[in-house]
């Protein structure tokens, strides 16, 4: 502003000082520690002490024999399946069917995706609470005569998991079913004449015309689902801590365990570099996806 | 054609049931406790709103409530002002290293913030930020920078360069056409930018029970958290609490669903 705008200098500096807040910020907050987690991940350090040994892939040879670490890795996978049939299969079918209808669309989808801003921290409470020995979902099932299926649903090793997937789609499904929403509106209306013209049942149309046409937009929210559901944290951590025992223990909680609380430092790093390795794969994937629709 | 009833029919059970967790919760912290022993699908009888004030005064929740507020709202600005002048130089400036840059922007779509919470909380202990809301501010702002730098760019790109080059014939610095002709224009993006990183910041809880260990600090979520913990069979304050924290980002869904729906669809890879 000092400087005349068209001068060297003003050339040489404008670009620098747009990008220099986010920049700085940035680098030092983001890019070091991603640095950083591959760093430690090669000592043994506890996070407190002044000095760190290099111990090279020990943390490494440790998360192999880890069984803890492989039962997390394996949960993380199984929760992530799980979110990933819900958000996907049920996501394709409510917006195929909000697709049709106009009468009190914008309430139904509002329901459905109100969810999606409510906080995981909310959602734990929430969920926790209905899911108590006495909570509303027994209360519920035995009002209809299935008493015999109440169960304590986070204190049930077998359950457990599965229980909290299902809070974890209730509050995500919303943006699968919005994103599934958009990608029917583009399939060609023509199809769907063509089709009918040809006497097909609106089922047949669903498998053979949008079914089809909505490969790309499928392939994205699958991604999606599954980058997301990975880095979950929050809704386990507020409502088993990663129990009964370790039912429910995910990556995230089982390096937030052994680095933050146990001050393993080294040692919850390599698990943080296997979470890291994993999501940007997943999401790399999903760029390429994405760009291929852009075009 | 009873098609369209039926599929309406089933649409609307959905409906209620992705509604019912929260309308519940809602019931719930509106009863008096001696109405809790009724099945939790009843009705407040009589709606009272004394759990609300216990949890407000004695819970500590209007400390966490305007805590909370303050560091949403602070991301929520500076992010739209960092994001945009970034996005600016990328857009509009020529520069060299441009493509470098945009690698580097890239790789923060990818990292999950729950991988490299442990060397983060050392640099900004480092700093001497933690317990501050300063640092929570400068976390979640590095952390979700990268999303609005694209999202910005991806806005920008739209604008008509004769705009940008019509200013510069007219001798305004670059910082002029940024205020005067290209952000009064971005106003859709500042929407989206604003209320994704408000939603983010107010949701979030790994960064805040990590950084904030004193109670004064403490935001909704760890606050939450906390009465969790000790107070596991208030289920009332629970409820009532779980409802202070809902209802901000609630009202704005409503009132910016267009924007959200749009601002989550492109910036769902965070």
């Amino acid at each position: 502003m000092f400087l005349d705008p068209d001068s060297k200098w003003a050339q040489r500096l404008n670009p620098v000082l747009f990008l220099l807040p986010a920049l700085t910020i940035y680098i030092v907050f983001a890019i070091y520690p991603t640095i950083s987690v591959v760093e430690y991940s090669f000592t043994d350090w506890d996070g407190i002490s002044p000095n760190r040994k290099y111990i090279g892939l020990a943390n490494y040879e440790r998360l192999f024999t880890d069984k803890i670490f492989w039962e997390a890795f394996r949960n993380t996978f199984v929760w992530s399946g799980v979110i990933i049939v819900i958000n996907v299969g049920l996501g394709l079918v409510i917006a195929a069917m909000l697709a049709r209808v106009w009468k009190a669309r914008l309430l139904i989808q509002t329901c459905i995706v109100l969810p999606v801003v409510i906080s995981p921290m909310a959602v734990a409470t929430i969920w926790r609470w209905m899911y108590q020995p006495t909570g509303v979902i027994n209360q519920l099932l035995e009002s209809i005569g299935l008493g015999g299926l109440a169960t304590p649903w986070l204190g049930s090793p077998d359950v457990v998991l599965y229980a909290l997937a299902l809070a974890h789609s209730w509050s995500t499904i919303g943006l699968s079913v919005i994103i599934f929403l958009a990608g029917l509106q583009a399939v060609d209306e023509d199809l769907y004449e063509a089709a009918k013209v040809d006497g097909a049942t609106p089922v047949q149309a669903f498998r053979y015309v949008t079914l089809p046409a909505l490969r790309p937009v499928t392939a994205v929210v699958f991604i999606l689902t599954l980058t997301q559901s990975f880095k979950v944290f929050d809704l386990v951590w507020a409502t088993t801590k990663g129990g009964p025992i370790r039912f429910s223990e995910i990556l995230s909680t089982y390096m937030y365990k052994r680095g933050a609380l146990e001050n393993q430092y080294g040692y919850g790093s390599a698990i943080g570099v296997s979470l890291l390795v994993i999501v940007s794969a997943a999401t790399i994937i999903y760029m390429q996806i994405q760009n291929k629709e852009d075009r | 054609m009873y098609g369209r009833w039926i599929l309406l029919f089933v649409l609307g059970v959905i409906a209620v049931l992705m509604a019912s967790p929260l309308i519940l919760t809602v019931f719930t912290s509106l009863k008096p406790t001696t109405e809790l022993v009724n099945p939790a699908w009843y009705p407040p009888l009589n709606v009272t709103f004394e759990h609300y004030v216990r949890v407000w005064t004695e819970g500590g929740f209007s400390r966490y409530f305007f805590n909370t507020l303050l560091i949403s709202v602070v991301d929520a600005a500076v992010m739209v002002v960092i994001a945009s002048l970034a996005a600016y130089a990328m857009v509009f400036i020529d520069f060299r290293g441009k493509l470098a840059l945009q690698v580097l922007f890239l790789i923060g779509l990818m990292i999950p913030v729950t991988a490299i919470v442990l060397p983060l909380f050392q640099i900004v202990r480092s700093f001497g930020l933690l317990n501050t809301h300063f640092g929570v501010i400068v976390a979640d702002l590095a952390l979700a920078v990268s999303v609005f730098v694209f999202m910005f760019t991806s806005y920008f790109v739209g604008v008509p360069k004769a705009l940008h080059e019509a200013a510069r014939i007219d001798g305004a610095t670059e910082f002029q056409i940024y205020r005067r002709v290209i952000m009064p224009i971005a106003m859709p993006a500042v929407v989206t930018t604003a209320l994704l990183e408000f939603l983010w910041s107010w949701n979030d809880l790994l960064l805040r029970l990590l950084l904030l260990t004193q109670d004064e600090m403490r935001t909704l979520s760890v606050g939450l958290l906390n009465f969790q913990g000790t107070m596991t069979r208030d289920v009332t304050g629970l409820s009532s609490g779980t409802v202070i924290m809902a209802i901000p980002v609630v009202i704005l869904f409503l009132f910016f669903q267009r924007h959200f729906v749009r601002g989550m669809t492109a910036g769902a890879v965070k």
